[in-house]
């Protein structure tokens, strides 16, 4: 699971106008916390999620947590 | 979990239970796989499956005596399969020479056999294959005995040589025109680690275990019949085969006793489900063999008995492919698993808990309990995946909280003194019914929270009706209301810590309004009660229509047909049962029953919470269920009309024969969506404060963003399908406004914004025009994203 595919995004951040980069976040489920490389403005902090990551890689690792 | 008592109903489960044919059998051919071969045109197969259980098949086949088909369960529909007909057939066109296997090397001992009848060289092929050195001795000239007595008639001589000719290629030692007597056996048991003697008679009586064939504690074993059974060819073939397991076992120094019960033919405990069994008739052979269509005719009036009604009758073991005793092998599985996957969570979140399975089971093994239990179980230690069930239980917490839940008693006299005036009194029964108000409450109608939500048009109309009822029948009690939700739902998701809270709550407010029954028009609603509070009298409201009469509205009497799907949570109420057909034809329908009804009926697909945790499986029941009926459909549970709707069914709510004012349409309407739903239960709630209790709105529903929300059709799909409500959404937006929270396509001029709410994340995708902010996609995820520098 990580923001690879998402590097040329036409999305920008909507607070300060920059271009986002691929930077290691942390994200936590389950009581379990990982870092993945997402895309994200290195200015205000928001972090892209995209329809396609959510409901494809992203969905793949919580089922599989929740399964454990 | 008690996994042991688990274990205990799974070896309960019958389902791999051989049919009688096949315990009968002394080989125990499977004759069910043998015929279904047949019924596929395939006799070669089906010649293997001989081969793989019967000696000498090519010969054995045309002559045994066939005790299967004295037992055939289709005996009393038309006539006992015919299978010694059909193995004719096979050995004629589906057998093969035997290929050539490689010699074992016999070093597992010496065993001499005395006596070449049909038990005789059964022990002695059946030893030399387990790698024995066989030396048979024969007291005539040739082997074979009683196969002899079939010469032309059943085969030629030269077939009986043929296939006796594995004697030479097997290199066995055959001794013939050699008698054995007392004398001769005492010298050969020194000579051989074990003996068998299938001699048919011998010089003294011997003491023969019946169920070893041995000689008390000899290493001399007899079988065929010496063993003073019968006649039956396949009997001693039979017991050849067992005495050579028996001096497998003696020789290598095994129980001779251990796991033994069912190598002889036994009692199958099968009882073959023969209701709907239509009679076919034998087919006729006309020539000396069954043609090869005939065959595959006879082939087809074969039951293939099996014990798989449960399976026959449920859409879930069928998606998953499986059976009762192998589910729960699984269950047991994963609830030992301590580090690793849990595979089976799905599977067990997609059962609808409907109990279709213990009712069709003679054994009455209850799947709905075995995996209700298991639910809890995987909640109490923390391994029920969290988005299975989350979104029902949010809707659940919804309809507890204040924005739909309320409880009121009858309004007082002095509260509705306005009505008390001629001629509302003597037109309206709810006026009389104020009007003869003792303030303590008899009954509490309680309408659950998906009926409030898809029906709530005529919730107040039915609370009038009932406090006109009730009162005119001389009963001292009012009528209150209580707006809520059962609990359900945190029943099917195995949250007990929520059932009990909530179950508190109802206990409680019974308490607080002097113990009235409650009134009940939901079936989950009907059946939750009876689990978690019997101590409370309940009543439904189709029975209170079927004993006070119908609410005087304008009904047209109807003329069709209908088919009337029982809800399975009242699966045992037969009271409801009742009343819902005495109502649907005093209405003038015609009513036209599923097979499966009454306590037999099947669930709509919304049991056990499955809509949520596998929408496809839920499809499944839906499609099922449509596919069995040739009319319209007639339900009494709000879930199982919106299911039924959704899936392109004409399905009437029992409500609609009652109420709807455009009946035909009524059928067909699209039932609300999840945010609707919460729309119209808070509405319900003010408007019938308002209207009946005079109380002003405490809330209201008018927009309080300073955007309109324009939602497209395919985004309200997309909404239901990830169950994301519209007040998330305006949640998430109002934060992207408020806050400039959100990313923006340049190109497209689209925002995009995100916002956590509990445990998950929503991100909407949107445009905005003016006031007007337009939807174009939705979706979340529940995993957290920290977004810190």
């Amino acid at each position: 699971m990580n923001g690879e595919n998402e590097k040329n995004t036409p999305w920008v951040c909507g607070k300060c106008h920059n271009k986002l980069e691929l930077q290691k976040v942390k994200v936590l489920y389950l009581g379990g916390s990982f870092e993945v490389e997402l895309m994200k403005c290195p200015v205000c902090n928001y972090v892209l999620i995209t329809e396609d990551l959510a409901l494809g890689k992203m969905l793949d690792v919580e089922e599989g947590l929740e399964n454990k | 979990m008690n996994l042991d008592k688990l274990l205990e109903t799974g070896n309960r489960c019958i389902h791999s239970e051989p049919p009688v044919c096949n315990a009968v059998c002394p080989v125990h051919l499977d004759v069910v796989a043998f015929i279904s071969e047949i019924e596929k045109g395939d006799l070669k197969k089906a010649y293997k499956l001989m081969e793989k259980r019967i000696p000498f098949a090519k010969l054995i086949g045309k002559i045994c005596d066939h005790p299967c088909e004295n037992v055939c369960v289709r005996k009393d529909f038309g006539g006992t399969i015919q299978i010694s007909e059909l193995e004719k057939i096979v050995i004629s066109q589906g057998y093969t020479s035997p290929k050539k296997t490689l010699p074992l090397p016999k070093n597992k001992g010496k065993v001499g056999i005395i006596g070449g009848g049909l038990s005789g060289i059964t022990t002695a092929i059946d030893l030399d294959k387990k790698g024995y050195t066989v030396s048979l001795y024969e007291k005539s000239n040739r082997l074979g005995g009683k196969i002899w007595d079939f010469e032309e008639i059943s085969f030629t001589k030269e077939e009986i040589e043929e296939e006796l000719e594995i004697f030479e290629r097997q290199k066995i030692l055959v001794v013939l025109n050699t008698a054995v007597d007392q004398n001769k056996l005492a010298e050969l048991t020194k000579e051989f680690d074990a003996i068998y003697l299938g001699t048919g008679d011998w010089e003294n009586e011997l003491k023969i275990n019946s169920d070893t064939f041995q000689v008390e504690e000899s290493s001399v074993f007899a079988g065929g019949r010496l063993l003073g059974q019968n006649e039956s060819i396949i009997t001693s073939v039979g017991s050849g085969r067992r005495a050579a397991i028996s001096i497998d076992r003696y020789i290598s120094k095994v129980s001779l006793n251990a796991s033994r019960e069912r190598e002889g033919a036994f009692k199958s405990l099968l009882e073959q489900e023969t209701r709907d069994v239509q009679s076919a008739e034998i087919v006729q052979k006309h020539s000396d063999f069954y043609t090869n269509e005939e065959a595959m005719d006879e082939a087809k009036r074969c039951l293939k008995c099996q014990s798989n009604e449960c399976i026959k009758a449920c859409s879930h073991m069928q998606r998953f492919n499986i059976s009762p005793d192998a589910y729960i092998r699984q269950i047991n599985q994963s609830e030992r698993i301590i580090l690793g996957t849990h595979y089976a969570n799905k599977m067990i979140n997609s059962c609808t808990e409907c109990g279709l399975c213990e009712e069709e089971c003679f054994l009455d093994i209850s799947m709905k309990n075995v995996i209700h239990e298991t639910r809890e179980s995987m909640v109490e230690k923390g391994k029920m995946p969290v988005s299975a069930h989350d979104f029902a239980l949010k809707d659940m917490q919804f309809s507890n909280s204040n924005r739909f839940s309320m409880v009121r008693k009858q309004p007082s006299k002095e509260q509705s003194k306005d009505l008390f005036y001629y001629p509302v009194l003597s037109y309206s029964k709810y006026a009389r019914g104020l009007y003869k108000g003792s303030g303590k409450s008899g009954y509490l109608f309680y309408p659950g929270c998906q009926l409030s939500a898809t029906h709530s048009e005529v919730i107040g109309d039915i609370y009038k009706y009932l406090v006109g009822a009730m009162k005119e029948s001389t009963i001292e009690g009012d009528v209150g209301m209580y707006l809520g939700c059962c609990g359900a739902p945190a029943d099917w998701a195995g949250r007990q810590d929520l059932m009990q809270e909530n179950i508190k709550k109802i206990k409680e407010v019974w308490k607080e309004m002097d113990q009235p029954t409650f009134i009940l028009a939901c079936s989950s609603c009907i059946n939750i009660f009876e689990k978690y509070c019997p101590e409370i009298n309940t009543v439904s409201l189709w029975e209170i229509f079927d004993k006070y009469g119908l609410p005087e509205t304008n009904i047209t009497p109807g003329r069709r047909v209908l088919n009337i799907h029982d809800a399975c949570a009242t699966r045992y109420n037969p009271e409801v049962h009742e009343s819902i057909r005495n109502i649907t034809q005093s209405l003038g329908y015609e009513i036209k029953e599923f097979a499966y009804s009454k306590e037999r009926t099947k669930c709509c697909g919304y049991g056990g919470l499955v809509y949520y945790a596998n929408k496809e499986q839920s499809n499944d029941f839906v499609k099922d269920r449509i596919s069995e009926s040739t009319e319209d459909m007639l339900v009494y549970c709000a879930m199982c009309k919106d299911l039924f709707v959704e899936g392109g069914k004409r399905t009437y709510h029992i409500l609609d024969l009652i109420y709807a004012k455009e009946l035909e349409a009524a059928g067909l309407k699209k039932m609300p969506s999840f945010s609707e739903r919460h729309h119209n239960r808070a509405k319900l709630k003010i408007d019938l404060l308002r209207e009946i209790w005079g109380e002003k709105q405490t809330m209201d529903l008018i927009n309080k963003y300073d955007f309109n929300l324009i939602i497209p059709e395919d985004v309200l799909k997309l909404m239901e399908d990830r169950h994301i409500l519209f007040e998330d959404i305006e949640s998430v937006v109002d934060n992207a406004r408020k806050k400039e929270e959100y990313f923006f396509n340049p190109e497209t001029k689209n925002y995009l914004s995100r916002l956590r709410l509990d445990n998950v994340t929503y991100w909407v995708r949107y445009e905005e025009q003016e006031k007007d902010v337009i939807i174009n996609s939705v979706y979340s995820h529940r995993m957290e994203v920290v977004e810190e520098s």
